[in-house]
């Protein structure tokens, strides 16, 4: 393979190279915004000053970087803390069989600049938690393409939290996109202005959940006796040895373990994929869906980096299991959305109710999803899930009642390790 | 007759004690989606697309990857200053004078070493005067943006025999496009439709019947009693309601709602979750099983009274089915899913072990109803009745029939206009009738570029004077189209790979439901949209 050279936009292009997006550059169309300024200046802007990062090269990252090049688009970086997996090539094209075990986010950079000459893609193999401000705020535009719940919000409220209304440059627009199977969505967040990720977590599909309870006693399903050999037996024989689910032998421990207690209570079903499938959270991915899905995200980044065209507002939805079902619409700001909103979010609850309760509450509900949540009040630590020596002395504290330590209508700090941003909540008595 | 489920779990478990092939890791997410049977069909296909244009190529991009078993790509001529900068199946400047076919066939076979890809060079043209029986060769023939007179020779000749490959046209300028499948016929056992087989507890089968009158829930163990499955307590609720109700089940909403207090009455102790579960699908035990209506009209196809050996086995089980319903219960074949519900293990594997032993007896009956001059594999008809509730038959249209069609053509506009007051409907109409009026312009007139005027004048001349549509809404589209009528645009490209290729796996792989009539895309305002199911 041949090594392209990285150039400037001049010398690595041709005449005609933009020939096609050049017809929606060079004038506007009947819904165009009359500040669009048609011409030299607006690809200018996108092919020597705009700068955009991408968050994640895997199914959707693979998609958006080569649309993002063949848009026009020369500065571009790329983060992604995975490697190559064989599971990867049935949809993430730019990687090969060879590539398996690499970084992705590195391969994907590489094979881009290949491709499509005078584009520089830049990688970074890591975590975005990895990255500061000063970083982020080197960007015009963000596009994530991501699988984590959990990454999503914390890129979501980092650019919430650097927007300056004094500093327009510190607003960030954030192009979001996901896929399961053949259903997907895209959509496009003005932190601050528009409703942005965590305003809408109550959309989320709540994820199945076995009780203990079912596991342990009353096994009905095959993930039931799947859960029981990951949840309950690995670290009862292992001890501490950690479960890696990217390992076959430990795969395969499961699955073995798995069938002998599906044998012992007549249940049918355990196979190796679905062992697999359950404890590794699998989710089924394709290439056609990822490509509409990155399609939409990229045309509003282009959009939004030309001002040709509207951009989304904001939201759009695809269902392709039953012809081609399309939903778009506006998603509302919450005014009690714990990163955007503002205001304090009332919670009602018995005066009964004991903290332990409490924190179960906050765990369960759909719009708050926050996993170990810490509580305290202005002048008291209510409990704290780190460290093990606060934990500790808070930890009495969970079987008190809320009552006992908050007023009606007082107000707590809800935090958590994975999030970059505190809850506050206002305890209401029924 | 049945083998021991015993013995089949400890074979399988002997099999695959190692990781699964490398193919099948290879394939896994999709696997989950669309199982061994569906990547057989999409290994046994041959799909055709002519042109190499940024959108035909992202189609295939999409089709390679899931692993088709052979693509050809049929395009004479060669990649031009404009072709290199929009297309990630050309090598940029490197790829300038080189074949289309050649260029985007290797690229494209990088992606999947099972697939096989073909470069010809051959003239689409000169291919449908001289020899169109080259087209009988694929399984699927995909043309976007293709001149409107070869596009029509080749939808006719397509279309002339119902034996003929599927034809998926393509059609897109700047950032709107629309997608259509031309077929004749297209059946579906696997339909992976989200509605649930009925469980039967308004009809329950005598195993279930007796076993749930058996129970004898006063004088249970608390913890059992804690454990019911709700299946038995519903049809055991049913039962006593219907003793003091004329043998009727509840009609009323008053009735139903009593119905769920008896329920309620039923429980020993306030936390027995599994009597919530019963109440919460009481609408089950009221619900009568019939023949869903979509399934009895199939029942009326023609194809079933013409039945002979040499028809499609997907009809020879419809017939079957057919007859299955004409007998007691009169319902379709019960189904051996059981879903989850709270109960202790023991209860529900017997309760499991009711459905099955069932639903294997009904399956053995409609097996003894398939005509006996056709022989069907073992897999299909389990499928089959599997699916009894789901399945499907598509009757397709002939590409371009809708713009002749004046009374459909002003039916829908009228439609679209009493629908929706914000003008999308009517937007999704006038997209696609500017896309038809584009290709009428590049027919008789190749070389100059449309004018908004004249893709205006196409349409109206489409319209008729009896048709009306909305001068804004067709203003927009017109202007829209006009500003950028040969722009093949990268994002708009991709989306419509993502569309196309998909529905070419629904078409191929005979699961899920492809899309019917045109699908109309804007992506400014970023919708699609049907016309002219």
């Amino acid at each position: 393979m041949s090594i392209a050279v990285n150039g400037d936009a001049s010398s690595s292009g041709w005449q005609n190279q933009y020939y096609h997006v050049d017809q929606v550059l060079d004038r506007p169309g009947p819904r165009t915004d009359p500040s669009f300024l048609a011409g030299d200046g607006v690809k200018d802007f996108l092919r020597n000053q705009c700068k955009i990062l991408v968050i994640g090269a895997g199914g959707l990252g693979c998609e958006i970087l080569a649309n993002l090049a063949l848009s026009g688009f020369k500065d571009i970086h790329v983060i992604d803390m995975d490697t190559i997996d064989i599971s990867n090539l049935n949809r993430q094209f730019l990687f090969r069989q060879k590539d398996v075990g690499k970084p992705k986010a590195t391969v994907a950079a590489e094979f881009v600049m290949n491709r499509v000459p005078g584009v520089k893609v830049t990688p970074f193999y890591g975590k975005i938690q990895d990255k500061d401000e000063d970083y982020y705020m080197q960007f015009n535009l963000v596009i994530c393409g991501l699988d984590s719940v959990e990454a999503r919000r914390w890129i979501n409220a980092t650019l919430v939290n650097m927007v300056d209304p004094e500093n327009p440059e510190s607003l960030k627009p954030l192009i979001d996109g996901g896929t399961e199977g053949f259903k997907g969505q895209a959509r496009v967040i003005l932190p601050t202005i528009t409703s942005c990720y965590e305003c809408s977590l109550d959309m989320l599909n709540k994820q199945t959940a076995f009780p203990i309870c079912t596991i342990a006693n009353t096994p009905r399903l095959p993930e039931h006796c799947i859960e029981w050999a990951s949840v309950l037996e690995w670290p009862r024989v292992f001890k501490d040895k950690k479960m890696d689910t990217d390992d076959p032998e430990h795969i395969n421990w499961l699955y073995n373990t798995a069938s002998k207690r599906a044998r012992e209570f007549n249940i049918e079903g355990v196979t190796w994929s679905l062992t697999q499938g359950v404890v590794k959270n699998i989710i089924p991915a394709i290439a056609s869906t990822n490509a509409i899905i990155a399609a939409s995200c990229c045309n509003e980044a282009f959009k939004i980096a030309t001002s040709s065209a509207a951009y989304l507002n904001n939201y759009f939805m695809l269902i392709g299991t039953e012809g081609v079902y399309s939903y778009t619409f506006e998603h509302e700001k919450r005014d009690d959305c714990p990163v955007c909103g503002g205001q304090t979010m009332d919670i009602t609850i018995s005066r009964d109710w004991t903290v332990d309760r409490l924190i179960e509450m906050l765990v369960e509900r759909q719009d708050i999803q926050i996993k170990k949540p810490s509580l305290s009040t202005p002048t008291t630590h209510i409990y704290f899930q780190a460290p093990p020596q606060l934990e500790e002395a808070t930890r009495p504290n969970l079987e008190k009642k809320v009552s006992e330590l908050v007023d009606d209508g007082g107000e707590m700090t809800v935090t958590a390790t994975t999030l970059p941003f505190s809850l506050s909540i206002r305890i209401k008595y029924t | 007759m049945t083998s021991e489920p015993q013995d089949i779990e400890t074979v399988t478990t002997a099999v695959a004690t190692g990781q699964p092939d490398n193919k099948t890791r290879r394939y896994d997410r999709q696997l989950r989606l669309w199982a061994a049977t569906g990547q057989a069909a999409l290994e046994s296909s041959r799909i055709l697309v002519i042109g190499a244009s940024a959108t035909s190529t992202s189609i295939m991009k999409n089709l390679v990857l899931p692993g088709i078993g052979h693509f050809t790509i049929l395009d004479h001529r060669e990649v031009t200053p404009e072709d290199a900068g929009n297309n990630f199946f050309f090598e940029g400047q490197k790829s300038i004078g080189k074949r289309r076919a050649d260029e985007a066939v290797r690229l494209l076979g990088e992606l999947n070493d099972s697939v096989e890809g073909r470069a010809d060079h051959g003239n689409v043209e000169e291919i449908l005067n001289s020899n169109p029986d080259y087209f009988l060769q694929f399984s699927l023939v995909i043309a976007h943006n293709l001149q409107p007179a070869l596009l029509d020779k080749l939808a006719k000749f397509l279309w002339s025999d119902s034996s003929h490959p599927t034809l998926m046209v393509v059609r897109s300028a700047g950032f709107v496009a629309e997608f259509f499948i031309q077929f004749h016929e297209h059946t579906i056992i696997e339909s992976h439709s989200e509605s649930a087989p009925s469980l039967r507890i308004d009809k329950p089968f005598p195993e279930l019947y007796e076993h749930a009158v058996s129970l004898d829930f006063d004088n249970m163990d608390p913890t059992d009693h804690a454990h019911i499955p709700y299946v038995l307590i519903l049809v055991r609720a049913l039962e006593d309601w219907k003793k003091l109700h004329e043998g009727n089940p509840p009609k009323t909403y008053a009735e139903k709602q009593q119905f769920k207090k008896s329920i309620q009455g039923m429980k020993k102790k306030l936390d027995e979750e599994n009597f919530d579960e019963a109440e919460a699908q009481a609408y089950r035990a009221w619900t009568e099983t019939t023949i869903p209506s979509e399934i009895s009209s199939l029942f009326q196809d023609p194809s079933l009274s013409s039945l002979t050996p040499s028809s499609p086995p997907f009809f020879h089980l419809l017939s079957a089915l057919h007859k299955f319903t004409l007998e007691p219960p009169y319902t379709l074949p019960l189904t051996s899913t059981l879903p989850d519900m709270r109960s202790d293990t023991m209860n529900y594997i017997h309760l499991q072990t009711l459905y099955k032993r069932r639903a294997e007896e009904e399956k053995a009956r409609f097996k003894s109803l398939i005509s006996k001059d056709v022989k069907i594999h073992d897999e299909i008809v389990d499928l089959f009745v599997k699916n009894a509730h789901a399945v499907l038959v598509m009757k397709g249209k002939k590409w371009g029939g809708f713009d002749e069609d004046r009374v459909t053509l002003g039916n829908d506009i009228a439609n679209a206009k009493a629908m929706d007051p914000s003008g999308k409907e009517t937007a999704k109409v006038a997209t696609h009738l500017v896309l038809s009026a584009l290709s009428l312009l590049t027919l008789k007139n190749p070389s100059s570029t449309p004018t908004a005027d004249a893709l205006k004048a196409e349409v109206l001349c489409i319209l008729g004077p009896d048709i009306e549509l909305s001068e804004e809404q067709l203003d927009v589209a017109v202007g829209e189209v006009a500003r950028a009528p040969t722009a093949d645009l990268p994002n708009v490209a991709a989306f419509l790979g993502g569309m196309v290729a998909q529905e070419a796996i629904k078409m191929i792989t005979k699961q899920y439901v492809p899309q019917r009539g045109y699908l109309v895309i804007d992506m400014i305002d970023m919708w699609t949209g049907s016309v002219g199911m």
